[in-house]
């Protein structure tokens, strides 16, 4: 029994686990295997995968910034007009001015950050709640979208395409593989173990108990075996394809901000901003340098987002963008994170992401019209947040938990839900 | 106790991910036959995929269902499917995607816009799919196979004409207040309707004998973003309001039938009398407003010759042979000429409509 205590504990990010983002994590895993065997395999086939990051990887990236704009306690609805404006703006920097398209990627940037300040500021140093000034941004951006594209279809050149539909290349030995994706897959495994021993060393340096070795291997070998098997998959589709280009411009973006967000004193501070911004404004953050960042962020990433979509439909059109910001909107909650403001994580929002684009993949490989999937998908997001509301009245974190009460004959479990988890939901966390 | 049950079956289900990863671990599909451009055909009980764009209009409703029957009578699988209401090109782009997934053998798309499915084309074509354009050409593509139309420049020429002959009707002389409505920027269609109507109009108006009172004649002043009634509606009433003070407006052309009811409630709205309004898909509502005298004219482009002159075109695919085209001049798509099946379209006002209609089921009692 304490070995199944030691593997609850420590088995799923250490002792911060969080029950919730673990309910999403098999929430996932679960619809996958459904999806799987309904659709006779095609779920998990590697041309599938791959076009699943193809198609959702600017949502994702959408998210991330989302989720930061969320836990600060603001939300925004500009980003795809924000995405569209840009869009129209790149190609016909490329179409008309003839930029590079490396220049233009940059361009795109900056338009995004010049937008950002421009809501930042609004925000940030007038004051003017979240919602209203990107409700306007949405209005602002879509129309400079349709006054500078005319509503037409601008096509962009072979290269910036790259960004939203490439590949690796196919380099090396023939080894029936793309070995590049392939050498992905090693490094992503080299660094799981390298941080697992790392981590070790620093609960022995700390004086704190590592957890029990069996349950560091175990975790290792998950781990591991997720990635094996993702790389092989995507490394074995049409020879042309691998992991897609946008798939890695996630990934990178995703190490960098869940390192930015947990491990760094200007991430934690967005995350005492959007608990209680009058205690956090007392010990010493600045509220409004956090908000005007987040924003700014937020634009830009939109920004990049709207390229990436461009470069995989080979053309700026005037319907990009429509919709985007409810599709992150909805994959930040359903990765747990909370209206309010001050909870919530980079890795459970990509979770929810994927548990909406896995959903809307298998429904479309069964032929299911968008107009069921739409009221699918609807359901699933109410469902998730009511679920979590309920759990946290509750005083319970465990969705798991509260599925399987009626099986269970023994004694309640204690009121109080383990006090790591209570840690992690900490609303003032503020690191000195 | 409960967290257990919950964690070790998650444990459980990632382990056995993990060990089908070593499993599964096989080679790569090389490049398919179709690349290679062999014309063998394929099995008779193949997938067959429809993308259609969203249900804004009756006709795309139609020509789902028409689809799903008539590939089902022809002994095909189909998968018929539409884009959502709001995201229509993401939807497409993915609907596709998973088509070609499911080993779809031809793919006909009728394009929600005409530019951004490049990349998915090119992916099914890559997959050996042959991709037919239906309604809507698809632009820089040069892996696009066919594409199956209406004549839509003879739409607009039979609209501008029509237009011309209802005002001449109703008043034997000009000079006539016109104003002009076109479709969607995207769709490719509303530019070439425009112009086979201005082809017809334009000397009338460099005569001086029709006018454009408000002088918005250029296409993208008179387009209407998304075929979206509302905002015809929108646009008249903003004319009614600016030119029509104490003028008389005569005739307006308007792309199709959605976009000419708008119109026509826009000018009820404001108490005019109602003008000559073109049309264009025969819709139900539309056929009704004909004959009751309200709007003038539509277009009569049997959705079901359409499909079945599509799944003619699927079943020679399927029996290896090349489809019969008509027309391979005429339709370059900026990446390639796209052979082409082009339909004969028909002029309908409330004095042919009888016979326009005698054999469709649900608009020939509606004449009577």
């Amino acid at each position: 029994m304490s070995r199944i205590k030691d593997l609850q504990k420590n088995l799923f990010g250490g002792t911060t686990s969080n029950a919730r983002q673990f309910g999403m994590i098999f929430t996932l895993v679960l619809i996958v295997l459904i999806f799987q065997i309904w659709t006779n395999g095609l779920t998990l086939r590697s041309d599938n995968l791959i076009a699943l990051f193809n198609q959702n990887s600017y949502i994702l990236i959408l998210a991330i910034g989302m989720l930061m704009v969320i836990v600060a306690g603001h939300i925004d609805l500009s980003v795809g007009s924000i995405a569209a404006f840009t869009g129209i703006l790149v190609a016909k920097s490329m179409a008309e001015w003839s930029l590079p398209w490396p220049v233009a990627i940059l361009f795109g940037l900056v338009i995004g950050a010049i937008i950002g300040a421009w809501q930042g500021f609004w925000v940030a140093y007038v004051g003017v709640p979240a919602f209203i000034v990107t409700l306007a941004g949405m209005l602002l951006f879509r129309g400079g979208n349709q006054f500078i594209g005319n509503a037409n279809t601008i096509s962009v050149p072979e290269g910036f395409r790259v960004i939203g539909s490439g590949f690796l290349p196919e380099v090396g030995p023939d080894t029936g593989y793309n070995n590049l994706t392939l050498l992905l897959g090693l490094a992503a495994c080299v660094a799981v173990v390298w941080r697992e021993f790392q981590a070790r060393k620093t609960r022995r340096e700390m004086d704190a108990e590592p957890a029990p070795m069996w349950i560091s291997v175990l975790r290792m070998a998950v781990m591991v075996g997720v990635i094996v098997f993702a790389s092989l998959r995507f490394a074995s589709g049409r020879v042309g394809t691998s992991f897609p280009v946008s798939g890695i411009i996630l990934l990178a973006l995703v190490l960098a901000y869940s390192f930015y967000t947990r491990n760094t004193a200007g991430g934690r501070h967005i995350y005492a901003v959007g608990g209680n911004s009058r205690a956090a404004e007392l010990s010493g953050v600045k509220l409004k340098r956090v908000n005007f960042f987040v924003m700014m962020n937020m634009a830009i990433l939109a920004s990049l987002a709207g390229m990436i979509f461009v470069a995989r439909s080979a053309a700026s059109g005037p319907q990009d963008g429509n919709g985007w910001e409810l599709d992150a909107i909805a994959a930040v909650f359903i990765g747990g994170a909370a209206v309010a403001g001050g909870i919530g994580t980079i890795s459970g929002s990509i979770v929810g992401g994927l548990v909406m684009a896995v959903l809307n993949n298998g429904l479309q490989l069964q032929g299911v019209g968008t107009d069921k999937v739409q009221i699918i998908k609807g359901l699933v997001l109410l469902l998730a947040v009511a679920v979590d509301v309920y759990n946290k009245k509750q005083g319970r974190f465990s969705i798991i938990g509260s599925l399987t009460r009626s099986f269970r004959r023994d004694t309640p479990a204690p009121p109080t839900a383990p006090p790591d988890a209570e840690r992690e939901t900490a609303r003032t966390a503020v690191p000195s | 106790m409960r967290k257990l049950i919950g964690k070790s079956m998650a444990i459980g289900a990632i382990a056995a991910l993990a060990l089908t990863a070593t499993a599964c671990g096989n080679g790569r599909e090389g490049d398919t036959g179709g690349a290679k451009g062999d014309t063998k055909g394929f099995a008779a009980d193949s997938l067959i995929g429809v993308a259609l764009p969203s249900k804004t209009s009756e006709n795309w409703v139609l020509a789902g269902d028409l689809f799903t029957n008539g590939l089902k009578e022809a002994g095909f699988k189909s998968d018929v499917q539409y884009a959502g209401a709001s995201t229509t090109v993401a939807d497409q782009q993915a609907q596709i995607t998973a088509m070609v997934t499911k080993g779809a053998k031809v793919i006909v798309i009728g394009a929600t816009d005409a530019a951004q499915l490049s990349t998915q084309v090119a992916a099914a074509h890559a997959a050996g799919a042959k991709v037919i354009a239906y309604d809507r050409l698809i632009t820089n593509t040069p892996d696009l196979d066919y594409y199956v139309a209406f004549d839509n420049f003879k739409v607009g020429q039979l609209q501008g004409q029509a237009l011309l002959d209802g005002m001449k009707a109703k008043k034997p002389n000009g000079p006539y207040n016109i104003e002009l409505f076109s479709g969607s920027p995207d769709d490719n269609n509303a530019g070439v309707f425009f112009n086979g109507a201005m082809d017809v109009l334009k000397p009338e108006i460099d005569k001086g004998n029709v006018v454009v009172a408000s002088k918005q004649t250029d296409v993208k002043q008179t387009a209407i973003q998304g075929w979206k009634a509302e905002g015809a509606q929108a646009r008249m009433d903003q004319l009614l309001t600016s030119t029509y003070g104490n003028k008389e407006l005569d005739g307006v052309l308007s792309p199709n039938d959605t976009l000419a009811r708008a119109i026509i409630t826009s000018i009820k709205g404001a108490g005019k009398t109602i003008p000559v309004v073109t049309g264009q898909d025969s819709e139900v509502e539309s056929v009704k407003s004909i004959m009751a005298g309200e709007q003038y004219m539509t277009i009569n482009k049997d959705t079901r010759n359409l499909v079945k002159q599509t799944i003619a075109m699927v079943k020679s695919l399927q029996a290896g042979n090349t489809p019969e085209v008509n027309d391979t001049k005429s339709y370059n798509n900026g990446a390639k000429v796209v052979d082409t099946y082009l339909l004969p379209p028909v002029a309908v006002t409330k004095a042919n409509a009888a016979e326009a209609y005698a054999n469709d089921p649900k608009l020939g009692p509606l004449t009577k």
